[in-house]
């Protein structure tokens, strides 16, 4: 104990009531963990759904219900799939889909674009998901970014 | 302005609208001390938000690290070649030199990224925010039109210096 010099320990790190936050504590408390079985069976249903060119309700199947309770392998093939359902959906068709998604799926959806652009495989896509934020920005606005700002639901 | 670059900058501005909401904030580990949040190593997760990367391609991104009280904005300008990444080099160099003219100029960028600004409460109380958006994204305009610029002007002028140059040993 001599050689570590104790006036610099840190003592509130010992603290449990110190009310100093990790990463960890600030996530929310979730009631059940979602599974990888249950995420791959939403992720076929994706699949069977965009080679059925209905991207409409592909779109709106990713969005809703996001597996924010997942580990993050779980949560990483979730991401693939909704990426790949982003990038089939013709330009044209975007501000459609937008204008119908309820805005908890809009924030949803704004998660999965800076996800999108924040690893490579999406930053090479980058044209198309910046397409799909402008028309989430026209629809609703600014809303949807200050809620992703301050939520801490990850996808 | 070309029809890739409008949504890149949409994105940006909505994304920095949202993140310049900022709020004077004590630090909670050292009294008497008010410093950006952001910057320092932080025992507290509560005050920093969800970063914000925005990409246009691998070679194009902006990265927004927002937190209570203050913003980190980091640009990496896109470079085709050696060429440019030498120009930005430079350029961003003779900016951060003099960045205390700039306000919200950091002195040095973030690892990965050509130059950062750090927007604080301090800024957004005595300037408005509305101007600040639009000073990043002006610059953001600017900045690759002024790397192609400087290209351009610098290939002109090796070709006339090799031009004159040579010129001497023609026969």
């Amino acid at each position: 104990m001599a050689e570590t010099n104790w006036r610099r320990i840190d003592i509130d790190a010992f603290d449990p009531e110190s009310g100093r936050l990790t990463r960890k504590d600030i996530e929310p408390p979730y009631s059940s963990q979602i599974t990888s079985q249950e995420v791959s069976s939403k992720i076929s249903q994706l699949r069977s759904l965009a080679s059925s060119g209905d991207s409409k309700a592909a779109v709106a199947l990713a969005v809703s219900d996001p597996p924010y309770s997942g580990d993050e392998a779980t949560k990483n093939e979730y991401f693939k799939a909704v990426l790949e359902t982003l990038s089939t959906v013709r330009q044209a068709d975007i501000a459609g889909i937008v204008g119908d998604l309820t805005p908890v799926q809009q924030d949803a959806l704004v998660k999965y674009l800076y996800k999108g652009m924040s690893v490579p495989e999406g930053q090479r896509q980058g044209g198309i998901l910046l397409a799909w934020f402008e028309r989430v920005t026209q629809v609703a606005g600014v809303r949807p970014v200050s809620h992703f700002i301050n939520d801490r639901n990850t996808v | 302005m070309s029809q890739s670059l409008r949504p890149y900058l949409t994105a940006v501005r909505y994304s920095l609208e949202a993140a310049l909401t900022l709020t004077n904030f004590s630090s909670q580990e050292v009294e008497r001390h008010n410093r950006p949040e952001i910057e320092v190593p932080n025992t507290s997760a509560e005050l920093l938000l969800q970063p914000m990367h925005i990409a246009r391609s691998e070679t194009e991104q902006v990265l927004i690290e927002p937190s209570v009280n203050s913003v980190r904005i980091s640009l990496m300008v896109k470079q085709a070649d050696e060429i440019e990444q030498i120009l930005v080099h430079k350029f961003t160099i003779f900016l951060e030199q003099r960045a205390e003219a700039f306000h919200i100029l950091r002195r040095v960028p973030i690892k990965g990224y050509s130059i950062s600004f750090l927007i604080t409460n301090k800024h957004t109380e005595s300037m408005k925010t509305g101007k600040l958006v639009d000073f990043i994204i002006e610059f953001m305009e600017e900045v690759d039109k002024e790397i192609s610029e400087m290209k351009l002007f610098l290939n002109a002028r090796a070709r006339f210096v090799a031009n004159e140059y040579l010129g001497e040993f023609v026969y």
